[in-house]
């Protein structure tokens, strides 16, 4: 029995029972093998095999027809989900929030890469005119060609001053 | 027989619905499947019935054969087969229980009731419980090596060895002593 099933009994045996069980259950196995062999079992007849192979003959067409019906529901399935990945890809790419996320996404980099910030900012260029203009007439000041009372214009110059600082820092 | 390559190419003509190797793998198995109904039912009327279905329930399955042991396979076709014939014949038993005596006489005493010989060997065999004798039916007639026997019962290695010894001691016991 172990040849025909593939398998060799004694090792699985005496993975089981001791030594002498071992020994036992394999004379119990090679003689009931022996009883089974010498009493086969009646063969089925010709004409049994021969309906049976008719019958499977009869049904074939009806199974091949079903093989062929499924394959096409699998392909017709495959290339719906293709149409509609692509359809969804192209639908997303047009799409205006696409769109806009590309660009929102765009904007930092070219903040950070642009060589002018003044120029990007407005307000930023606003506060950098008036502190030309306040560091221009501070210039003037030093050099004696503002015709004003010199302590009052210096008073002026901070207060501005001041409230550009607290503008810049309000954003 | 066809073992291996030649096995996987009959198989896969199967798939393809080939009728040639259909017809090939009834030559390869009808005989152990006949002999396993056989010594289940101890009819041949019913084992004609039992083996026809399998065979066909083989064209209708085969597209659900995913590899592994062919036997195995098989084998499982032909023993959930039987199952079904019990539970069909322990329903007719009940209904002639209830209305026909007569009925139950035919369907409880098959093997004797269609006028064949009954051999010594299947005398002894009803003497077992019906899970052994399936058991050994199953070892002798599939093939299988006893780690597939158990794969298929879901039930440890240990065990249907186990019990597989118990039925061959008393089979042979049996038949040693009849």
């Amino acid at each position: 029995m172990s040849d025909q099933n593939r398998e060799n009994l004694r090792e699985l045996v005496e993975k089981f029972f001791d030594a002498r069980q071992a020994e036992s259950c394999l004379e119990d196995f090679q003689k009931a093998e022996q009883i089974l062999q010498e009493h086969p079992a009646p063969q089925p007849n010709e004409m049994l095999l021969a309906n049976i192979k008719a019958e499977i003959a009869r049904r074939l067409p009806v199974k091949r027809a079903e093989i062929t019906r499924h394959r096409a529901w699998e392909l017709a399935g495959m290339a719906a989900a293709i149409a509609i990945v692509a359809f969804l890809g192209v639908q997303l790419s047009h799409h205006p929030a696409r769109q806009h996320t590309l660009r929102a996404s765009l904007w930092p980099t070219a903040v950070w890469e642009s060589n002018n910030l003044a120029a990007d900012d407005a307000d930023l260029a606003v506060f950098t005119a008036e502190i030309e203009q306040v560091r221009s007439e501070v210039v003037a000041l030093e050099s004696g060609q503002e015709t004003v009372e010199p302590d009052s214009a210096v008073t002026d110059l901070e207060m501005q001053l001041v409230e550009i600082s607290s503008d810049f820092w309000k954003g | 027989m066809a073992q291996g390559d030649d096995l996987a190419r009959i198989i896969s003509g199967c798939k393809k619905g080939d009728p040639q190797c259909f017809s090939r793998v009834v030559d390869m198995y009808a005989s152990r499947c006949y002999g396993y109904f056989h010594r289940l039912t101890g009819s041949s009327d019913t084992s004609d019935e039992l083996l026809s279905e399998l065979f066909v329930k083989l064209v209708e399955k085969i597209g659900s054969y995913r590899g592994g042991s062919f036997e195995s396979w098989l084998f499982t076709i032909a023993s959930n087969i039987f199952h079904d014939h019990l539970r069909s014949k322990q329903r007719l038993k009940k209904l002639a229980e209830v209305s026909q005596e007569e009925l139950e006489w035919q369907v409880s005493e098959p093997k004797h009731s269609d006028g064949e010989m009954v051999d010594r060997l299947q005398g002894q065999l009803v003497k077992l419980d019906g899970e052994t004798r399936e058991l050994i039916m199953l070892r002798f007639y599939s093939q299988l090596s006893f780690k597939e026997i158990a794969q298929m019962r879901s039930e440890p290695i240990g065990t249907t060895l186990a019990k597989t010894h118990r039925g061959l001691k008393k089979l042979r016991q049996l038949m040693e002593g009849s």
